[in-house]
Formats: structure tokens, C-alpha cells, sequence
């Protein structure tokens, strides 16, 4: 059964039936689904999640469709790791890494969101998806509409890397290369988007796909035994999973689920491209818009469309904002990879970063749970690191060569400490 | 030729800009395109509009060339809609 009851407008809170529109006609504000919770009550419980699918759908009771999932189901319940060696070395007594670097089959947390967006794609009729996306997208979009039967379309900028495209290119979309600088490209998606019938995931299917990343909090939820960590940090780009990892958060509090701690979100942004970390700091709920200069190209988006919302969620809950030079993205990439075995892309590595600032600010206490979210994976960033490493060392084939290698290194690095 | 529609997020970014009457501007000088403003909220340092542009589809242009060339951030209302 379905709880959902159609969109409603963020702003004037005009009501809409459900289909393929994101913005309200009189104010131009974004909508969102409607649910029926008070139907919901005593219905969707522990029990009855957990008797669902081990996959994302488990949640469908919460997600905005009404007949059966036909996209994603082989996606989610990621990994939440009690990363216990980090917890050594940032001295916190209780951190956890929610890693959506593993989520099937592209690796980010964007299966999540495409998986309701392609699912509700095909309940309102659309034959065609498509997004404009310079990777994880991208990556998504092709993937799970091959899967689906869907023709997908996907827009990227002219000069995106071969090995960006590749990603996407794999799955067989119509691929179409937009000349330009970003504001021309961004430009045409949107006249696109408007002429043509496609379900655009992430612009007229939005209202829907945002909710997809409800999954990302109730997983966190469910696999802390149906608690919520005190903080939670979480990358910010185009504004849509923040708001909606606390949204899920507040609605499994409201149904009893899970008790209210008053979890504290974060946002994290690397500082070549900070626009919502630098309204909450100055205390403004607007977003000045940016022209992106960092590594973390996953999370450079100058002027979020859900940004004002990140700002509210983060306001509401008491949390705050941090960012992260690109420096410390990258020192933040290694630190993860060498002490819990997890690598990410930038965007994790700026989640990380600002969290070890938060920690250290005493904005987060050390003595509360914590977790981070990781919402992609590094094996799709290895520009970022690849002249961050020490090279391997070459030696000849035999054991005196490599005798001395170890005399040698043993006489400038001591025993490994014990994380 | 047809009329089109366009809705654009204008953003306001100082207080300099704040204080320009720059749509009064764009009005005289493109005054065949109208202009519908259906959100606004505008402080000391900075405002921002959801505006809906409607004319001839050059005209329409024209207008939005003269607010990007004179400070503000024109940008479809979708904002940036290019996700990674």
C-alpha cells in the first residue's frame, strides 16, 4: 500500500497531483511528496521494515511510489562501519563511516535517489530519462535505465574527461557533449528539460528522486540497532541528501521508531566552493552563489538548488557547517584509506576533513557518536591522488635486494603503531 | 515570431546591487518584454527573485543580457542542475 498523497509546495504549500513538475506554477518554489503518516502509524514499524527486501525498497513505505520497484533492487544497505581505528586517531569514543562508495552497481549514493527516480519515471509513462551530470549522475542514470528498458539521455560539458564519459558510456545512453562554459551548459539543460517530455531525473522527477536519499538515514538508523547518531556530517552539492537524511531521521522519529536524541547534521563543503557553509556562518539563509575552484568537483555546485534547505535543516537541528581546504580533502582521502580500509572519492575526503575540524573546534564532543557519510568512491578520482603517494620501490629479483630494503626501511620507520 | 516564458532565479549578490534599481533599468530599456515577480527576498546584502520573463524569445534575451552585464546572477530556476 501506498501513503503517498501527491506534492506540495515548499513555500505557498499549494497542493499538486504527482507528476513529472518541480516547481510550483505561482511561487516557483520546489515541491515535495506529501505523505499520509497518521495511515502510517503502527503500519510501518521495525518489524515491517524489516521484513522487506535487502535492498533500499525495504523503506518503499516511506518513498514515493505506488506498484513495485523496477529499478534498484540490488541497491543499498551499504556498509556502516564502526571505524574504530579512526576513532583512535581523532580521539572520539563512537565513529561510524556510512560508505556509499560500495552501493551497487555505480558506486555512490546517487543509486538511491535514480533508483525512486527511474521506478516513478516508468509509473507516470515516460520512456526517456536522462540528467546533465559530470559523473556519479551520469554513471546512475545509464546504469539503471539500461537495466530498466529506458532510453536514457544524458548532458555532460564538452571538456569532460574520457574517463568520466566512460563511466557512463558503458551502459549505452545517447551521450551528447554541450560546448560552452558551465552557465551555457546549465542553460540549455534547463530549455531541454522544459521542451521535451523526458523525466530529467533531477529536475522535473525531483521532487521524487530527492526522496530516495530518505534510504541513506534509515539505513544509518536500522543498522545502529534503530538508533540515530548524535551527529552526522554530510557532503553538500546540489543541497538534496543533507536535508533528506535529517527529514528521514525526523519522520522515523515521528512514527516511534527510533527515539529522539535531537541529532545534530553538518554540512561539508570544500572551501574552493563553500556557498552554504558561508551562510551559516554568517547567519543568513540565503546563498550567495560561487564560481567553483577546488578538487572536489562532485560537490563544486556554485548556487545549490536545495541549498536554503541545507541551511534550515542544519539551523533546526543545531548543527553547523564546516569546510575543507583541498589539502585537506586529500590528507582526508589517505587517512580513510589507511585506517579503515575505505577509499573515497573527494567528497568523502571533505566530509572527513570537516568533521576532524568540527571535532576539533569542539563544535562535535568527542564523547558522542558520530557518523560520517561517504557518498562515493575513489577508484573514480585517482587524479586526485596520484601524486600524493609514495612510489613503490623497485629492486632487483633477489632476497639480498630485498633484505636491504627492509634493513633500510626498518631503520627510518619503527614498528607499525597499533592502528 | 512566438512569445516565450522563461523563469529565472535573479540573485542580488551585494549591497551595492541591493540598492541599484536595475529591473526598472531593464524595463525601460527592453520594455516589451514583461516581468511577473512571483518570490523575492531581499535584505541589506544581498536579494534574491524568482521572476518570470515573457516576450519575443530575442527580446527575452536581451533582457537577461542586460541584468547578467549588470551584476546579478541570472540563472534558470532549476539553478545549477548539473549534478556530478
Amino acid at each position: 500500500m501506498s501513503y503517498v498523497r501527491g506534492l506540495k509546495c515548499r513555500e505557498c504549500g499549494q497542493n499538486y497531483p504527482e507528476k513529472g513538475v518541480h516547481v510550483c506554477e505561482t511561487c516557483f518554489g520546489p515541491l515535495e511528496v506529501q505523505y499520509d503518516y497518521a495511515a502510517m502509524r503502527g503500519k510501518v514499524t521495525r518489524e515491517s521494515i524489516e521484513a522487506g527486501p535487502r535492498n533500499l525498497w525495504r523503506y518503499r513505505d516511506l518513498l514515493p511510489i505506488h506498484g513495485e520497484p523496477k529499478s534498484g533492487l540490488h541497491s543499498g544497505l551499504t556498509p556502516l562501519k564502526r571505524a574504530r581505528n579512526l576513532e583512535k586517531v581523532l580521539g572520539v569514543r563512537e565513529l561510524y563511516i556510512k560508505d556509499d562508495a560500495a552501493n551497487y552497481p555505480t558506486w555512490s549514493y546517487k543509486e538511491r535517489v535514480v533508483s525512486v527516480a527511474i521506478t516513478k519515471a516508468i509509473e507516470l509513462g515516460y520512456d526517456t530519462v536522462g540528467c546533465a551530470s559530470t559523473g556519479n549522475l551520469a554513471n546512475s542514470v545509464a546504469a539503471h535505465a539500461a537495466e530498466a528498458g529506458l532510453r536514457a539521455f544524458v548532458m555532460i560539458p564538452h571538456d569532460l574527461e574520457q574517463g568520466k564519459v566512460l563511466g557512463s558510456l558503458i551502459f549505452n545512453p545517447t551521450m551528447v557533449r554541450i560546448q560552452g562554459n558551465y552557465d551555457d551548459v546549465n542553460r540549455l539543460c534547463s530549455e531541454i528539460a522544459d521542451k521535451y517530455r523526458w523525466a530529467i531525473v533531477n529536475v522535473n522527477l525531483r521532487p521524487f528522486y530527492t526522496e530516495g536519499a530518505k534510504t541513506f538515514g534509515f539505513e544509518i538508523a536500522e543498522q545502529m540497532g534503530w538508533q540515530l547518531p548524535k551527529h552526522t556530517v554530510c557532503p553538500t552539492a546540489g543541497g538534496t541528501i543533507l536535508p533528506k537524511i535529517y527529514k528521514g531521521y525526523r519522520e522515523l522519529i515521528d512514527l516511534g521508531i527510533v527515539a529522539d536524541n535531537q541529532p545534530r547534521i553538518y554540512s561539508a563543503q570544500a572551501a574552493g566552493c563553500n556557498p552554504v557553509v558561508e551562510a551559516i556562518r554568517a547567519g543568513r539563509d540565503l546563498i550567495k552563489p560561487q564560481k567553483p575552484k577546488t578538487i572536489a568537483k562532485s560537490i563544486a555546485i556554485g548556487n545549490p538548488a536545495d541549498g536554503f534547505y541545507v541551511v534550515q535543516a542544519v539551523k533546526e537541528s543545531g548543527g553547523w557547517g564546516e569546510d575543507a581546504t583541498d589539502t585537506e580533502i586529500v590528507d582526508a582521502i589517505k587517512l580513510l584509506a589507511r585506517t579503515e580500509g575505505t577509499w573515497t572519492e573527494p567528497a568523502g575526503g571533505t566530509t572527513l576533513a570537516a568533521t576532524i575540524k568540527l571535532i576539533e573546534s569542539g563544535r562535535i564532543p568527542r564523547d558522542e557518536s558520530i557518523c560520517v557519510c561517504i557518498t562515493g568512491n575513489g577508484l573514480k578520482t585517482v587524479e586526485v591522488v596520484v601524486d600524493q603517494l609514495e612510489p613503490p620501490a623497485s629492486i632487483p629479483p633477489s632476497l639480498e635486494a630485498f633484505d636491504a630494503l627492509m634493513a633500510g626501511r626498518e631503520s627510518v620507520d619503527p614498528a607499525p603503531a597499533s592502528v | 515570431m512566438a512569445k516565450v516564458q522563461k523563469r529565472v532565479w535573479l540573485t542580488f549578490g551585494n549591497r551595492s546591487l541591493v540598492e541599484k534599481p536595475i529591473l526598472w533599468r531593464m524595463a525601460r530599456a527592453h520594455p516589451d518584454v514583461s516581468f511577473d515577480i512571483r518570490q523575492a527576498s531581499v535584505t541589506a546584502e544581498i536579494g534574491i527573485m524568482a521572476v518570470l520573463f515573457e516576450g519575443e524569445a530575442d527580446d527575452v534575451c536581451q533582457a537577461l543580457k542586460f541584468l547578467t552585464s549588470a551584476g546579478l546572477t541570472v540563472e534558470p530556476i532549476e539553478k545549477n542542475m548539473i549534478e556530478s
